[in-house]
């Protein structure tokens, strides 16, 4: 188990293209951080850097106080769980996860041993004999698991591993790594493009976005208090919603609406003062927009919408509306625009709501929960 | 639909299939099969072909090639010839896509590399067997070149010395058909995912354990099957022995198609021909036969 710290870390290909920008990052002794971010980000980048497959083009890298830019990924101690598993097809479950230790030169009982251990750990005993292409996909990823585990790394380094299952065996998965992680207590680092992943996973994330650190914060401050724009439209899903209004006498202005800030809004971030007269970019979450016709959304203030379509998920409605405000683009190039540009907002309603496509509704919104960025920086006030 | 229209529909789905695979069943059975049926029975006949009226002979004349000792050294040099060729076209091949597929090799060397790893395997038998005869006759370039940095002390005959000549037949087959390996090779170690080396360095492997444990293995299904492939056809090679030495001197090259060819067309004996022409047949098969079924297996 390991510290490990990236400081000032630099990747430029040879066409100058610069992937990684001044990252500097602590992850703690037994932490279970998080590295997520849109395609191309970055993120496997960084993470295939501490591995030691890519170099470092400047900047130190440091695992458990050494320093390892210029150490083979063997000598770095750590494992890494590859998006394909990269199992050896030829090789059965029993013979991939001794892989390392018969490299090593292990003596044959002694790997046994700890193969036996590492297989009741992980549920695979019946499976030892096994070909991984006779395997389901949750099956292969545990023997990716367990090949990690096998070397009993200062650091594992995850790329993705999730990413090949169906979704509801991801779920699964995802509870299986993270009790894994606490289990054993090796400083874990996970690479996913998946936000829900991030937040239901790491004890931190680190929001990447063109090679450069957005944030790096527990999820539940990710959430609540996201650092600019970008943070607050990738984490969370359905994304949170974000629009250009003008701030006048304590009221958002947007095209047919206003909304009445309260002055706790003004008391919370003494800096949108500044912005009185001139346009700001606010956001809502979905969850935090109601239906006005139901208990839970009376209490709150109302804007016009219409609704455009409705996604009925047993447990609640997604519902795409279109609102009289201009959509402000978060800059994830992931993000769709949903369907075209009928909609411009996404809310969460109740499952009991009986709001139908086409109609025109009064869409309440928790004031609260309000979060405010500066317009050309994207920053949060 | 009556129950006289649904039968007439279920011969005609039976029959369809035999329909349009006929005409290359056809010219099958023409082209292959029936001088292959003629020849086993020319083998069991006396003075086939020469006379109308040829009797039966028995195992006659697979009894005279058995006791023929050039038919054995014929047999030993076709297995020496074929099993050199096969082992040496698989590690030059190998060997050179390797080279070809790594990344420390820069890319436009590669791309020149490519071209003359692979020319040999543009020129025919006959352009092969002149250019080998020019190289390694005694004032040819090969021996100026080993006189020259002392390997030999004086020139050598190398397709006209019994002791040289099948090393050298042998050695401009290996010359010739490696490319083959070498592509196909070249084409399965391209399909091998970057993340088993990845995973392998990361794991501690070096390169020689990369090679035995995730790269030999990957390629085993093209090794084999290429590998059996180049087998049978080595075996049956005729033009390149036969421009290059014909077979001799003193028999020293003569192989299972040399031999054969000769008894047909220089002794005109061609019963005996047929029955050696069986024998290659039979070897053939089995091979043939080993490889459709590792071809199953797979």
């Amino acid at each position: 188990m390991a510290e490990v710290v990236l400081e000032n870390i630099c990747k430029t290909y040879g066409n100058n293209f610069r992937a990684i920008d001044q990252l500097n990052l602590s992850v703690e002794d037994g932490e279970f951080l998080i590295l997520v971010g849109p395609s191309g980000c970055g993120k496997s980048t960084a993470l295939r850097m501490i591995a030691g497959l890519e170099d470092i083009t400047s900047g130190s890298l440091r695992i458990g106080g050494t320093d390892v830019v210029d150490m083979p990924p063997k000598d770095r101690d750590i494992a890494m769980v590859f998006q394909s598993y990269a199992l050896y097809p030829h090789m059965t479950v029993f013979e991939n996860i001794a892989f390392s230790m018969r490299l090593a030169g292990k003596p044959k009982a002694e790997r046994k041993k700890r193969v036996d251990e590492i297989a009741k750990t992980l549920q695979l005993t019946s499976l030892l004999d096994s070909k991984p292409a006779n395997l389901s996909g949750g099956q292969r990823q545990r023997v990716a698991m367990g090949r990690a585990m096998v070397r009993e790394p200062a650091a594992f380094l995850m790329d993705e591993p999730l990413s090949n299952l169906d979704a509801k065996l991801r779920v699964q998965m995802r509870a299986e790594i993270t009790r894994l992680q606490k289990q054993l207590g090796v400083t874990t680092i996970y690479v996913t493009h998946d936000q829900t992943e991030a937040m239901t996973m790491g004890d931190r994330v680190a929001v990447l976005k063109g090679g450069v650190l957005q944030q790096v914060d527990t999820p539940k401050r990710l959430y609540e208090s996201p650092v600019n724009a970008f943070v607050a439209g990738f984490i969370g899903s359905p994304s949170m919603n974000l629009f250009e209004a003008t701030l006048t006498g304590g009221e958002l202005m947007s095209g047919a609406f206003a909304i009445r800030l309260q002055d706790a809004a003004f008391v919370r971030r003494p800096g949108l003062k500044s912005y009185a007269g001139r346009k700001v970019v606010f956001g809502i979450r979905p969850e935090d927009l109601y239906d006005s016709s139901l208990e839970s959304g009376r209490k709150y203030q109302t804007i016009p919408a219409r609704v455009t379509s409705i996604e009925e998920l047993g447990s609640e409605h997604i519902v795409h509306l279109n609102i009289d405000a201009v959509r402000v683009d978060s800059g994830d190039p992931d993000a769709v625009q949903d369907f075209g540009l009928t909609s411009n907002a996404v809310a969460r309603f109740e499952p009991d709501s009986t709001v139908r496509s086409g109609s025109e509704i009064r869409l309440a919104l928790d004031d609260t929960k309000l979060h405010f960025f500066d317009p050309e920086t994207h920053l949060a006030i | 639909m009556t129950r006289q229209k649904r039968s007439h529909h279920k011969l005609k789905r039976a029959v369809a299939p035999y329909l349009y695979l006929s005409p290359s069943l056809l010219i099958i059975g023409l082209l292959m099969l029936l001088p292959m049926v003629t020849v086993i029975a020319y083998s069991f006949q006396n003075s086939a072909v020469l006379r109308r009226d040829p009797t039966f002979a028995g195992l006659k004349h697979y009894q005279a090639i058995f006791d023929d000792p050039v038919f054995w050294a014929s047999l030993w040099h076709t297995l020496y010839f074929t099993c050199m060729s096969v082992i040496f076209h698989m590690t030059i091949g190998m060997v050179f896509a390797l080279m070809l597929n790594s990344d420390r090799i820069n890319p436009t060397l590669r791309n020149i590399l490519r071209v003359l790893y692979i020319l040999p395997w543009l020129f025919t038998a006959v352009i092969i067997a002149v250019i080998w005869r020019l190289l390694l006759e005694p004032n040819g370039v090969v021996n100026s070149i080993l006189m020259q940095i002392g390997i030999i002390g004086s020139k050598v005959e190398w397709f006209s010395s019994p002791e040289t000549a099948l090393h050298a037949v042998t050695f401009a087959n290996i010359w010739a058909g490696y490319p083959l390996f070498m592509v196909s090779l070249l084409a399965g170690l391209q399909g091998i995912p970057k993340d088993f080396y990845e995973a392998a360095d990361i794991d501690g492997a070096k390169a020689y354990q990369k090679l035995i444990f995730i790269t030999i293995p990957q390629l085993m299904p093209i090794i084999i099957s290429i590998s059996l492939l180049d087998f049978i056809w080595t075996m049956q090679v005729f033009p390149l022995i036969w421009i290059t030495t014909g077979g001799g001197p003193i028999y020293s090259t003569e192989v299972l198609s040399t031999y054969t060819y000769k008894l047909a067309f220089s002794s005109y004996n061609l019963s005996q021909a047929s029955a050696s022409a069986v024998v290659i047949l039979l070897i053939s098969l089995g091979l043939t036969l080993f490889y459709i079924r590792y071809q199953k297996a797979r």
